[in-house]
């Protein structure tokens, strides 16, 4: 948001206001160009911000020195239009005798007339030199109209260019920030500890829903399995659990572990809640990054059938 | 005293900006004077045809006297001969041909201003680029006043002008940055001149709420009034205002009244109104945020001084001088150079509310101040007024300078009009004591 500016009614200065704004402006974008230099950087500095294999870095001036007569590149000046008239062809340069010569020729000119008629070729030379002024007039327009366009054209290139640049260190640097603050999110994360003081109250309402709803526990394990050391230590545990449970279990029937089936017996259910493995500190101890499993993924040694769970799991 | 107000057209459907200010000009000085309107039987500036009966007829209690354009522009040569003097090296009968192409080329109307000379006291001359205004002021220099109505383009560039502004009486300018760009472009420093502009009818009382129940408007928005075309900005401001839509939350929307030419975007934010009574006008800018102005060129924004005569700030195009400049002496509104800053003063503008109301009473303040119309009347009264007395002390006035001779006319030594204009100073006057 833009910042609040001091405000007494009678003391409004636009021209502060504006220079305050366009501050902000050049400290966001970082650098700003005016129009004169982006004319300058068109004119001169193109190779710095476009690709010199396609555009010339001295387009313009190239063309400007085109547009002058004789310029450079070896182009030769077009050559005068012919003013052409009827009395061209009987015309003379030498003073008083050419003009003596000129009036014996158009004396002579009927005669002339028996031989050939001149003055289909008068005006076909006549039309000729009007059609060269006309081209000449029309080519100095586009090559004008040209010149424009490609001025134009590079100016928006350069611009463009100056732009993309910006925009690509814009994006760099909120690249960098989001870097950033996703490795604090999981730093910030990693510091979260399981709480055993949730209570034993909690675990049985955790333990009677099948999918319990992603929390802040949830994704941080998730993270910590997807990081890699999460699911060879929690099968660790829960093998190391099984084998204190059935133990326990064959101390106190005077019978020997059997299997899985034994752990299937739906007696076990609810639990004993002086079962020491499923004490808090010992899952804990157990789970070696403090967090409680997920009973949606109790690992290869344990998968219980389906519609039964380990209470002790959860 | 007797005055005779010369404008291309003139009528109550003629909403042009010098034919309006023209109007509420005659009719405010027909309360102190006794006034003549002399104008054309035309009503559309494009062809210039006879649409409206010649001879005498009353609008609004001003004697107006209509007078026939002999011919109808040639639009195709119009252009041929603008583009010729505007952007190559040309003669001063290429100049005058583009003034004849470009119309309203009523001779009768010349011959009439000749002929009643002596009956009016002084001629008011409006629009200077025009037939009536070049030919009227050389018909009459003696008594004319001339009130340009100039903007920055070509026009200001051509050079038989240049003795229309020297030759005058007394010039009325619209705003300081009219006047820096004639005096640099013809050195008619030491004519009498006055920066006046034009006043408006505001009401004294609006209803927001009223227009805001009538189009069914909720949510906060900015306005903008006038014809909808890309020569006015508008296809800037559409692009800007999306940029801004997608850049902010919020539920700023942008209210459009007046006729479009140009397709409007399809988004909801954008809301376009049509042409609106002037109740509606004055409500609707009351209701608004600000007041948007995009357009380029402006010899001086009525709606701008409508929107401060109504409290509210104007967020302006400051690719205009003219606006730029009136943002600045008024403290009255910002403005916008780029994409940037319309985001940036827009979203100021919309966020602090303090400010947008100490910019609204600013720009009250300068309206009031500036542009009510006893203090534009009495700025044309003080005028005439002075140059009555010069005349009556029979001050000797030098004639307006005679056209070039025949050949002289033919030689093709007058710059291209766009070059002449590109040489002028830029940017707004600034109050004084204020540097950029």
């Amino acid at each position: 948001m833009p910042p609040e500016f001091s405000v007494r009614s009678d003391s409004v200065d636009v021209d502060q206001i504006m220079t305050q704004i366009r501050a902000r402006i050049r400290e966001k974008r970082g650098v700003d160009y005016t129009e004169e230099e982006l004319q300058q950087l068109a004119n001169v500095k193109l190779e710095k911000f476009l690709d010199p294999t396609r555009v010339r870095s001295d387009l313009i001036q190239h063309y400007r020195r085109l547009q002058e007569p004789g310029g450079a590149s070896g182009a030769v000046p077009p050559p005068e239009n012919y003013a052409f008239d009827d009395h061209l062809v009987y015309g003379s340069a030498r003073g008083v005798s050419g003009r003596l010569i000129t009036n014996i020729r158009k004396l002579l000119n009927p005669l002339l007339k028996l031989f050939f008629n001149p003055n289909p070729i008068i005006q076909v030379l006549n039309r000729q030199s009007a059609i060269n002024e006309y081209a000449r007039d029309q080519f100095d327009r586009t090559s004008a109209l040209s010149y424009e366009v490609m001025h134009n054209l590079v100016l928006e290139l350069t611009r463009l260019s100056i732009e993309v640049k910006n925009l690509k260190m814009r994006v760099e640097s909120v690249s960098g920030r989001l870097d950033f603050s996703d490795r604090r999110a999981r730093a910030l994360e990693s510091v979260v500890q399981y709480r055993p003081g949730a209570g034993p109250a909690a675990e049985p309402a955790a333990t009677a829903s099948p999918s319990p709803a992603p929390g802040i526990g949830q994704a941080v394990r998730r993270d910590v399995e997807a990081a890699g050391g999460g699911a060879p230590v929690k099968g660790e545990a829960q093998r190391a659990r099984r084998r204190r449970r059935r133990r326990g279990r064959s101390a106190a029937a005077g019978q020997p572990a059997a299997g899985g089936a034994a752990a299937e017996d739906p007696g076990e259910a609810g639990g004993p809640a002086g079962d020491g493995a499923d004490t808090p500190d010992e899952r804990g101890r157990d789970g070696g990054d403090g967090l409680p499993f997920d009973g949606r993924d109790p690992g290869p040694a344990a998968a219980p059938p389906r519609g039964q769970s380990e209470p002790t799991d959860q | 005293m007797k005055l005779a107000v010369v404008v291309q057209r003139y009528g109550l459907d003629i909403n042009g900006g010098a034919e309006l200010h023209a109007r509420y000009v005659a009719e405010q000085l027909a309360r102190r004077a006794d006034v003549d309107v002399l104008t054309t039987c035309a009503r559309d500036y494009i062809t210039w045809r006879n649409e409206l009966p010649a001879g005498e007829s009353d609008v609004n209690g001003v004697r107006v006297r209509r007078f026939p354009v002999r011919r109808e522009r040639n639009p195709e040569r119009f252009g041929r001969r603008s583009h010729h003097v505007f952007g190559s090296a040309h003669s001063v009968a290429d100049e005058l041909a583009w003034l004849d192409s470009e119309g309203p080329a009523s001779a009768a109307l010349i011959d009439g201003i000749r002929r009643n000379e002596a009956s009016y006291d002084f001629f008011l001359f409006f629009s200077f680029r025009y037939y009536h205004a070049y030919h009227g002021i050389r018909a009459a220099a003696s008594r004319s006043l001339l009130v340009p109505t100039a903007e920055r383009d070509g026009a200001v560039g051509l050079s038989i002008f240049g003795p229309v502004f020297r030759g005058v009486r007394a010039l009325m300018y619209n705003s300081f940055e009219e006047r820096a760009m004639i005096q640099a472009v013809s050195g008619n420093d030491a004519v009498p001149h006055v920066v006046v502009g034009v006043g408006s009818e505001v009401p004294a009382r609006t209803n927001p709420e009223r227009f805001r129940q009538k189009y069914g408007i909720t949510s906060p928005f900015v306005v903008y009034v006038g014809r909808i075309d890309e020569n006015k900005g508008c296809k800037e401001l559409f692009s800007h205002f999306e940029g801004y839509t997608r850049a902010l939350r919020g539920d700023l929307s942008l209210v459009l009244m007046g006729t479009s030419i140009l397709p409007i975007p399809d988004n909801p934010r954008i809301r376009h109104l049509g042409f609106v009574p002037d109740a509606d006008k004055f409500d609707g800018i009351a209701a608004a945020e600000a007041l948007i102005m995009p357009s380029y060129f402006e010899s001086l924004s009525m709606v701008a001084l409508e929107a401060w005569a109504l409290g509210r700030p104007v967020l302006a195009n400051g690719r205009c001088d003219v606006l730029q400049g009136q943002c600045l002496r008024s403290n009255g509104g910002l403005f916008y150079e780029s994409y940037g800053e319309f985001l940036e003063t827009l979203a100021l503008i919309q966020s602090n509310r303090r400010l947008a109301s100490a910019m609204g009473q600013n720009g009250r303040e300068y309206f009031q101040r500036h542009y009510t119309w006893p203090v534009i009347v009495r700025k044309y009264m003080d005028m005439l007024d002075r140059l009555r007395a010069e005349d009556q002390g029979g001050a000797a006035r030098p004639p307006i300078e005679p056209l070039p001779g025949w050949f002289a006319r033919r030689r093709p030594a007058c710059r291209a009009g766009d070059d002449v204009v590109r040489g002028l100073p830029e940017g707004p006057a600034r109050p004084a004591g204020r540097r950029r």
